[in-house]
């Protein structure tokens, strides 16, 4: 019996599945490596602007090793990028149609960002000591970071589209209504009612997606910044640790609570508003037809008398999957909102302690607190920080299977709201051709896992070696 | 308003003019370097490892800024060629899958540990990973040139009428088949070969550019052995090269056209209207020869005068004759994406008829297969010009970058000052 069928019978998992578990794997490691970067060039730059204007030299120190760290974070992600993207042209083969007739902006205008940091992140690395000027070396790489968060930009545009469809955008299904399909492999067309809507794609709901998105990102690598130096900071107390944590751990918490209290609340709006199902999945709400729950109706309307459908009130072949064990709102309400909070109540408090130290520390209560809370900082915060992350994508992209371009139109017979999209089963995205014994499934999750462990092994051993080393170059 | 197929054609050969340069050295240097240091361990000559050991840094570089371009690429494809690139996707997505795994997941560890390893593992060992990188590189042109063989001539495909596709007719490939095609070996072959000649005499121009003034052993070994390396497999190439021309002239009847200036002789009158190329490049194939020859002379004369100017020249002429070369193949195939065999036409027609075989040809040409009623980026721009103007102005701010930083990166020597990454 081939191994694949060991790790993977058939009669566990469809062909459909095995897809999304290496798409859904590649894409959480793909986010993990852009997450890094974007976190540490921005690391990178704030450092070097703390050096610059307040010439200390730990900060240009800090900002110079933040800089190589990113770099190596960017090289890697870009190739597993590059893996994500040929995942696509060969399991979701028919979102290339997609793309073409429809989503192609963003991805268009990615390419000037990706050309701006691969182009000018070099250029940042290697001129710390050619360029004297440090505001011109600081201009470069604040440019190398704009590439970086423009490049976010564009792709969290695209996956906003997934999850909620722009104005004007307009999905066929040519089967049903001519008995066509697009060259026989897909049955979906998927157009604007004009050429310029396509600028669309950047619809104010879309940039709630997107920058509920970046600053994730941000939070997430600041986060395991800030635990890397607190633990360092408490076996060895050195002053440099201190800077760095009392300009991390501030952030995480500024960026917590935008990130749960402004772009949090809007996008559960627009959650609530494109797509009730994916709101009834992720929030648990595991009835048939309409019920009054007064917590989400004080959450989304400010009362607490008003009804939603239950998610069992749709058909079973539009549901987002639930297995295993109600996964959704576990990785929503458990992961994202719950550890969210938890995340913000560590980093508001530690910051609280170490920018208004000299008040804090008069109270018994107080010094307490900030011992529990830095002794478990290392661990809490990069663990709330990436469950946290892993549920906001999971319940982002699983909550609207199986569609995507998904929109909620009321239904005329008074059932709840019609949703709909571009399915991702046969007919729809995936490869009608495809074949994924269980082998190559698990080859290619290795792959996956292994790709994001590299990076962090490459900047281990970077950041130990230059503790120790000055370079040794031979020169001819 | 310029034409949607002019700039749909005009983006992707920008794009591949860029990409194919950065990769061809990637390939070569992966031959190379475990090939030095092998030569450097059997003679016992410490600088032809320091050489190897050199050149593995712009490597990684060069990986990188070619791998961008290549996502590039593909964003290109998707964007304004999208049923082609779904039906590409769809029917050889083994090939894809192959190259995909080896160029990224095996050969990026590779590189970086090939890399990191020099000095630290026994130098046969060093040389094996040098090898294995050498081959996990190579897995990628021999995936891609396939799809380019496929496109010169689709071996394996089978069309089947339908009157639920818009295309009136679906295609399955036999991938098996697909690798018997005819101009497969020779192109696969050349690629490597002109791959391994055009990164000798890259490394010979600029270690001869620095031998003139410094004469130092590293860079006379360097500028030599690239010399060498650049005129035996330049010679390669060469009748590799010309194998293929001979493969494309019996079985890709448009590209034969477009590069020799006339039809081939077995294809029939009656199908000159449905083959006739849209651009005539047989001048391209005299300025290819002649710039062969003009580079052959400059390797002659570097191996006898090391001059600044020759090596200047091999350094220019040598990523023009391999751009002018893929540009001209590429662009042979114009008016189709693909080029239907002549065979299969008459095959189509007898079974059928001509209406069916015409619409195949039509679905296989590059204006249709733009699809440009549903080519959302054609008609944004249809509308808003500016977003082309701008976005050239873009990419010609990128090329002089990406030129002066490939620049800088030559000509900046490491110092215990710099950064010591």
């Amino acid at each position: 019996m081939p191994i694949g069928y060991i790790l993977l019978p058939a009669a566990w998992i469809s062909l459909l599945d095995e897809a999304r578990w290496i798409s859904a794997v590649g894409v959480l490691a793909h986010l993990g490596l852009a997450s890094a970067f974007l976190g540490t060039i921005l690391m990178a730059v704030v450092a070097e602007f703390l050096y610059i204007t307040r010439h200390d030299e730990t900060w240009r120190d800090k900002a110079r090793m933040f800089s190589v760290v990113s770099t190596i974070f960017f090289g890697v992600g870009a190739a597993f990028g590059t893996l994500v993207e040929f995942g696509l042209v060969t399991i979701w083969s028919n979102f290339i149609t997609i793309i073409g007739s429809a989503i192609v902006l963003p991805f268009y205008l990615e390419l000037f960002a990706f050309l701006t940091e691969v182009i000018i992140l070099p250029l940042y690395v290697f001129t710390w000591s050619k360029i004297k000027n440090a505001w011109v070396h600081w201009v470069i790489g604040l440019a190398a970071a704009f590439g970086g968060y423009w490049s976010a930009y564009n792709i969290l545009a695209v996956m906003a589209s997934l999850s909620m469809r722009p104005p004007g955008l307009i999905v066929q299904n040519l089967a049903s209504t001519t008995g066509k399909t697009v060259a026989g492999l897909t049955d979906y067309l998927v157009t604007w009612a004009k050429p310029t809507d396509v600028w669309n794609m950047f619809w104010w709901g879309a940039n709630v997606f997107i920058f509920h998105g970046i600053l994730a990102a941000a939070i997430l690598t600041w986060s395991v910044i800030s635990a890397i130096y607190l633990y360092g900071y408490l076996r060895e107390r050195r002053p440099d640790q201190m800077k760095v944590l009392r300009v991390t751990v501030p952030g995480v918490a500024i960026m917590t609570a935008v990130e749960g209290f402004i772009l949090g609340h809007e996008q559960g709006e627009l959650v609530f508003q494109f797509d009730p199902l994916k709101l009834a999945a992720i929030e648990g709400l595991f009835w048939k037809g309409l019920k009054v729950d007064p917590l989400m109706s004080l959450l989304v309307y400010g009362t607490l008398n008003h009804a939603f459908w239950g998610y069992y009130s749709w058909p079973a072949d539009v549901r987002p999957p639930l297995a295993p064990f109600d996964f959704l709102p576990i990785f929503y309400l458990g992961f994202m909102v719950t550890l969210g909070v938890l995340l913000g109540v560590w980093s508001g408090g530690l910051s609280l302690w170490y920018l208004f130290n000299g008040f804090f520390s008069r109270f018994n209560w107080a010094r307490a607190i900030a011992s529990f809370l830095e002794r478990t900082g290392p661990y809490a915060m990069p663990l709330f920080a990436a469950l946290a992350s892993i549920g906001g994508a999971v319940t982002a992209e699983s909550g609207r299977v199986p569609f995507i371009l998904v929109k909620a139109s009321p239904d005329p017979n008074g059932g709840p709201p019609v949703v709909s999209g571009v399915p991702i089963y046969s007919g729809g995205l995936i490869n009608p051709t495809l074949s994924l014994p269980g082998w190559l499934v698990a080859l290619v999750v290795i792959v996956e896992v292994a790709m994001p462990a590299l990076a962090v092994y490459m900047v281990y051993i970077y950041i130990k070696r230059r503790a120790v080393r000055e370079a040794q170059v031979v020169e001819y | 308003m310029v034409s949607p197929v002019i700039v749909a054609v005009a983006l992707i050969a920008w794009a591949f003019s860029v990409h194919l340069p950065l990769v061809y050295t990637v390939l070569g240097l992966g031959w190379l370097l475990p090939t030095l240091e092998l030569i450097g361990y059997r003679s016992g000559r410490r600088v032809y490892v320091d050489v190897a050991h050199g050149l593995s840094s712009y490597l990684i570089a060069v990986y990188a800024i070619g791998g961008v371009f290549g996502t590039i690429v593909t964003v290109f494809l998707a964007g304004l060629l999208p049923v082609f690139t779904n039906i590409a996707g769809v029917l050889l997505w083994p090939v894809w899958g192959v190259a995909i795994v080896f160029g990224v997941a095996i050969a990026l560890p590779f590189i970086g540990f090939y890399n990191r390893t020099f000095g630290r593992v026994s130098p046969m060992r060093h040389i094996a990973i040098g090898y294995g990188m050498a081959i996990a590189l190579t897995v990628i042109p021999a995936m891609f040139r396939l799809v380019f063989a496929y496109i010169n001539y689709p071996v394996g495909t089978s069309i089947t009428p339908s009157s639920t596709s818009n295309t009136g007719f679906t295609l399955s490939v036999n991938v098996m088949e697909a690798l018997g095609n005819p101009t497969y070996p020779p192109l696969l072959l050349a690629t490597i070969f002109g791959a391994i000649a055009m990164t000798g005499v890259l490394v010979s121009s600029i270690h001869g550019w620095r031998y003139a003034s410094s004469r130092s052993e590293y860079h006379e070994v360097g500028h030599r052995v690239g010399n060498m390396v650049g005129l035996i497999f330049g010679v390669l190439y060469s009748i590799f090269a010309f194998w293929y021309l001979y493969t494309v002239y019996q079985y890709s009847p448009t590209m034969a056209w477009s590069i020799f200036g006339y039809p081939p002789s077995y294809l029939p009158s009656a199908f000159y209207s449905v083959y006739k190329p849209t651009f005539t490049l047989s001048w391209m194939l005299y300025m290819n020869i002649a710039l062969g020859l003009i580079i052959l002379a400059l390797l002659l004369i570097s191996l006898k005068v090391v001059s600044r100017p020759v090596e200047a020249l091999k350094l220019v002429l040598t990523p023009l004759l391999m751009d002018s070369a893929e540009l001209m193949n590429g662009l042979a195939h114009m008016p189709y994406a693909v080029v239907p065999p002549v065979s299969a036409a008459e095959a189509l027609i007898k079974t059928y008829g001509l209406d069916f075989t015409l619409n195949v040809a039509k679905w296989l040409t590059v204006s249709q297969l733009l699809t440009p009623e549903i080519n959302a980026l054609l008609n944004v721009v249809s509308v808003e010009p500016g977003l082309l103007v701008g976005s050239l102005v873009f990419f010609a701010f990128f090329n002089v970058l990406l030129l002066y930083v490939i620049y800088a990166a030559l000509s900046w020597r490491r110092t215990t000052t710099a950064m010591g990454v």
